[in-house]
């Protein structure tokens, strides 16, 4: 919210300037989020009085203004045609700044020289309070020779406050000189007094009542003003508004946005020639009730929506925006000025159902303050009275359905120590009197307060011990640190905290470099990778901020992938190693139905480079990432298992399912190489994905205690056909190798076109152990021979 | 007498000229036969000394072989040091230029922000805080609800909310809801912190509609404010590697009463730089939110608010990673760009 700090001082006494004042503020919870100065470039511009006026000797187009600036003259050369003789100006001399940043020197016009110029507003840097073109006539009042920037309120400066959702109050002029009286110490907010008439007599102009037919109005005020003559509303009134951003209209709108700015209640002018009915009621829409705002939009309204109607149709949503049917408008002679209470709750609702984000109701979502409804209305009537823009009724008409119930909370001298250390409350009281909480019961060690009406956010104790707190400060002079005493237990980071360190470290370990991807990826993402078919299973947000980002990640490859594709474009060619711990969402990537699970995920790029340091040891391949993942695993001391998978992104010879205690955990795979080209990878991607639940809490490895006795080394090398995998080989070995036989370690793998189609050569190298003797071969020999003979028997041709 | 003596030193002296000339094993060869082969000229003297009186052989005898020793030893030694010259002379053979790159991967690099909240949460380890965890995928009650944030409340305006078309979930705002979850798990007295990912509709250079936040929650009996002040104040200290100033301001958060916002002085500046890009000239950063826990938060959390209370922040660990490492782009965080990554260096 944008405050003027003119305004403000108006009504409050401030022994303070602006940046000090700002400060304050912001450590008390109103955060001043910038102080503008909107017309700080001008400079040495004075008002001045037209004392005559001559056509240019030469150029009919111009006129020749004698200026009176407080006794010394001067002559200025203009082309407007709004000026009279006798009329205020704004006179910027040679050497004066204009709003632009424009410094005037002096200027012939065909023979006669212009000393500076008369300004209009936009040269004033306040294009909206024009009402004519040309020169900015100013009312009576200023006086010839004085600084203008001051004279016409121009050196104001502007806060820029952000204000809390809790503090409705806040958002007015009146809402910040009370704040500010709490926290300055010799402030004083001036008496302002508005009649307020509580005769709610009938008018006698035929207006036939005000009804209410709904409890989220609790109470309507009309104020009716006759004999309107609409006009632009006053200079000083225009300027105030132009300075605080907002574009002034007419008196009888400007009035209401002053009233607001200033009170913080929302006000409505209709034109009561305009209604359907002399009548008002408020009421629920209807479903499917329509109305045409006075924005041209058509709105289409819901059950729960709040409705000022006449002669039952529609003429404004209540506290949100007013029907294009009763506007005011340049012939509106009579007014109907409405201020009520409108439920919070439903007009937020409504307001962000339909994206109207107006000043109304902003404020009425925020709570305005019952007490001020009624005396805005006078002070409106009061304003459009002094401005001459008509002729207000003395008494405004009033249904009030409900009290307002004075809200007591009591602040024990308990409390106020345990959150503050400090119990001090006959200060507490003092500076709750300032804000305007009202002691009403005392005891020794509490204190009872009747919370003003426009504090509607303070409940609870809690919220009276902020009070005082935010009065107070945090600084360590009020309230020192300390760390808390007593805990229940020393902090633990946790099994899955842990698993996750554990991994990262060893992956950053295997020169991947960890990465973190974004949670939602693109449809196209996962369907280029062959994964579209499963989609009644992805997590789609339905407020996307893009198509990009639109479905919750299914598995972290579809992110890795776009990664690297955006890596490639940057011209990356060397080999990629990318990790990331961390969300996988919904389901359908062929592993199982999942919602959300905490997965670690890599890809290995073999990179573009044909040439590669050092030779073949350096280049990626399936053995090289299924070694990483071993190791991966290995740090969380888990031994998995590899079974030949299916994926429908993986190569179908090269991908792996990751088999941990017999269950299918994630996988390894080569992405299929049509794939590979598709996406323009231009090199082999390896990809592997795990879900980290079933690493967590695992039992301490057992270390061999026991030196061991010798062992008897034999190796054993055949043919084996190429479709048996060497995990059966190995488990086949195992079962035929005796009671001795301790390791059993590949140790050589050859496939070539000397061997006999479809077979390859696997070589073991054996070891038997005793565990209570050393062997001698000849026992060994025999279990090796049975061993020899099984394999044979089984189809393995030994060499 | 003296003949022998002579002649044994004469044949020292070509010895020892004839091994300072010797400059390989091939040499010391033909040395040992020279003087000690089967017509070597010390083999000659000793065959020579049948010649000699009966009372002088057993002298000149005893010099001569004292001489045969000498040179014996010498030979060996010298064949030793000949030995370990040439095997180093084969060592250089196979030099290695050493400035070469290693063979192998070289070590990784880790993600600015997710060391960041490791470093984070041993701080408050140490504390006395454990760790816990909850889901992204949040419903309204543990997001809002439970949080003291009613449905159409102005605050709702404070966090714009990802919906997933399935009914009556979103994406969590940020890590508040595991505050719940976690007194319902756990009860009092409690000290938790929970890190993760959360998510907000925005997208500039300064929001990220992913980003990681760290939210931490005490409860037990008679907490103050001065509890969360030096809780905080020791965690800055240590994530920063200094002390820094520090300042509250009032805030307001609706699961917090008081709440509060903590500034710590510019990490770049300390306040000396008015035209500073990082705190903008003012000499302060914004570093998160904090406050006593709302009853109405503890009683979500089914907690007696009369018995306990408690304190309660939440930090954007992006941007605590940010002012650490001196980046300016948040969006970079979370492309997985390998020029990024690799630049960090290692830990």
């Amino acid at each position: 919210m944008l405050l003027s700090l003119r305004w403000l001082r108006e009504l409050i006494d401030l022994p303070l300037d602006g940046s000090t004042l700002a400060d304050r503020l912001t450590f008390t919870g109103t955060e001043v989020e910038g102080i503008g100065r909107p017309c700080e470039k001008l400079k040495g511009i004075v008002i001045a009085r037209v004392t005559s006026l001559e056509t240019h000797p030469s150029r009919s187009d111009l006129l020749l203004a004698h200026l009176d600036r407080g006794g010394r003259k001067a002559l200025c050369v203009t082309a407007a045609r709004n000026l009279s003789e006798n009329d205020l100006v704004c006179y910027a001399p040679p050497g004066a700044t204009l709003a632009d940043g424009t410094v005037l020197g002096e200027r012939e016009f065909a023979g006669v020289v212009s000393q500076g110029m008369v300004l209009s507003a936009e040269e004033l840097g306040l294009p909206s309070v024009e009402t004519e073109v040309g020169i900015l006539v100013l009312p009576e009042g200023h006086e010839p020779g004085v600084d203008a920037v001051t004279s016409l309120g121009l050196d104001d400066e502007i806060f820029e406050l952000s204000i809390t959702p809790n503090r409705g109050d806040l958002l007015s002029v009146l809402g910040v000189a009370r704040e500010v009286q709490a926290l300055v110490p010799g402030s004083q907010i001036r008496e302002f007094e508005v009649d307020l008439p509580r005769d709610e007599a009938v008018w006698p102009v035929g207006f036939k009542g005000i009804t209410i037919a709904d409890a989220g109005c609790p109470l309507y005020g009309l104020g009716f003003i006759d004999d309107i003559t609409v006009a632009p509303s006053p200079l000083d009134a225009r300027i105030r508004l132009a300075l605080l951003g907002q574009r002034p209209i007419s008196n009888i709108v400007d009035a209401t946005n002053l009233t607001m700015l200033f009170l913080g209640q929302p006000l409505h002018a209709f034109d009561f020639d305009r209604l359907p009915e002399p009548e008002i009621t408020v009421r629920g829409a209807r479903q499917g009730e329509m109305i045409r705002t006075l924005d041209g939009k058509d709105r289409l309204l819901e059950e729960g929506d709040l409705l000022i109607t006449s002669g039952g149709r529609p003429v404004g949503m209540a506290g949100v925006m007013g029907g294009e049917n009763s506007e005011v408008h340049e012939g509106t002679v009579r007014v109907l000025m409405e201020a009520a209470w409108f439920d919070p709750v439903r007009v937020s609702r409504t307001s962000r159902r339909l994206g109207i984000a107006s000043e109304a109701a902003y404020r009425f979502a925020r709570v305005v303050d019952p007490a001020r409804c009624l005396v805005s209305l006078n002070y409106v009537h009061s304003l459009l009275a002094g401005w001459g823009a008509g002729r207000p009724e003395a008494r405004i008409q009033v249904s009030r359905q409900r009290e307002w119930d004075l809200h007591e909370v009591t602040l024990t001298r308990k409390k106020l120590e345990r959150y503050l250390l400090w119990d001090d409350l006959t200060e507490a009281e003092t500076i709750l009197y300032r804000l305007g909480f009202q002691a009403q019961s005392r005891q020794e060690d509490r204190l009872s307060f009747i919370v003003p009406s426009y504090r509607p956010d303070v409940r609870i104790e809690e919220d009276l011990i902020e009070e005082v707190a935010r009065i107070r400060g945090y600084d360590d002079e009020i309230i020192p640190s300390r760390l808390p005493g007593r805990p229940k237990d020393r902090g633990d980071i946790g099994a899955t905290f842990r698993l996750w360190r554990k991994l990262r470290e060893a992956a950053m370990a295997r020169g991947y470099m960890e990465s973190v991807q974004y949670s939602f990826i693109s449809p196209e993402s996962i369907e280029a990778i062959g994964l579209g078919e499963d989609s009644e299973e992805r997590l789609l947000l339905a407020n996307p901020l893009s198509r990009e980002q639109s479905v919750l990640r299914p598995l972290l490859l579809p992110g890795f992938i776009e990664a690297l594709q955006a890596n490639l474009r940057k011209g990356w060619r060397q080999a990629l190693r990318l990790f990331e711990c961390g969300d996988s969402y919904g389901g359908g990537d062929g592993l199982e139905l999942f919602r959300e699970k905490r997965r670690f995920g890599a890809i290995v790029f073999v990179g573009k480079e044909r040439q590669v340091l050092y030779g073949t040891r350096r280049r990626e391949d399936f053995f090289s990432v299924k070694a990483d993942v071993d190791a991966l695993f290995r740090a969380c001391r888990v031994r998995p298992d590899y079974r030949p998978g299916k994926l429908p992104f993986g190569h179908a010879g090269q991908t792996a399912m990751i088999h941990v205690d017999g269950e299918a955990v994630g996988f390894l795979a080569r992405l299929k190489p049509i794939l590979e080209k598709e996406l323009d990878l231009g090199g082999a991607l390896y990809a592997f994905e795990f879900d980290l639940d079933v690493l967590l809490e695992r039992d301490l490895p057992s270390f061999a205690t026991e030196v061991p006795f010798p062992a008897v080394l034999r190796d054993v090398s055949f043919l084996a056909p190429r479709n048996v995998a060497v995990a059966d080989v190995e488990a086949f070995i195992r079962s035929h190798g005796g009671a001795m036989l301790d390791k059993v370690e590949l140790f050589d793998v050859y496939e070539g076109d000397s061997l006999p189609v479809g077979f390859r050569s696997l070589a073991f190298s054996l070891s038997y152990r005793h565990a209570d003797r050393t062997l001698v071969d000849a026992e060994v020999e025999a279990d090796h021979q049975v061993l020899r003979e099984a394999l044979e028997s089984a189809g393995y041709r030994l060499r | 007498m003296s003949d022998h003596r002579q002649d044994v030193q004469q044949m020292r002296e070509a010895f020892a000229v004839a091994l300072a000339e010797a400059d390989g094993s091939d040499q010391l060869e033909a040395l040992r036969v020279r003087f000690l082969g089967k017509k070597g000229e010390l083999t000659s003297a000793l065959k020579s000394l049948g010649r000699l009186p009966a009372e002088e052989r057993p002298e000149a005898g005893a010099a001569w072989n004292a001489l045969r020793g000498e040179i014996e030893r010498a030979l060996e030694s010298a064949k030793s040091r000949f030995r370990l010259l040439e095997a180093e002379a084969e060592e250089h053979r196979q030099s290695v230029d050493v400035t070469q790159p290693g063979c192998g991967r070289p070590y990784g690099a880790f993600h600015p922000v997710v060391q960041v909240m490791h470093d984070v949460v041993d701080i408050f380890v140490g504390l006395g805080f454990s760790v816990a965890s909850g889901p992204e995928i949040e419903d309204d009650f543990h997001n809002f609800e439970a949080l003291n944030i009613p449905p159409h409340h102005p605050a709702r305006d404070m966090q714009d909310t990802f919906y997933l078309e399935r009914k009556g979930l979103l994406l969590r705002t940020h890590t508040s809801p595991v505050q719940v979850r976690s007194m319902l798990r756990h009860g009092a007295p409690l000290r938790v912190v929970c890190p993760g990912k959360v998510y907000r509709r925005d997208s500039d250079p300064t929001h990220s509609p992913m980003f990681h936040q760290l939210e931490g929650l005490l409860v037990d009996e008679d907490v103050s404010v001065a509890d969360i002040k030096g809780c905080l104040e020791v965690f800055v200290n240590e994530i920063f590697g200094r002390p820094l100033k520090a300042r509250y301001r009032s805030s307001f958060f609706p699961f917090t009463e008081p709440s509060m916002e903590m500034d710590v002085e510019c990490v770049a500046c300390s306040g000396r730089d008015s035209s500073c890009r990082i705190c903008k000239g003012t000499g302060w950063l914004e570093i998160m939110g904090l406050g006593m826990v709302h009853p109405n938060v503890l009683r979500s959390g089914r907690i007696d608010p009369e018995r306990y209370n408690g304190f309660a922040w939440g930090m954007g660990l992006d941007r605590i990673a940010m002012l650490k490492y001196g980046l300016n782009d948040l969006r970079v965080l979370f492309q997985g760009d390998a020029a990024f990554l690799s630049s960090g260096g290692v830990l």
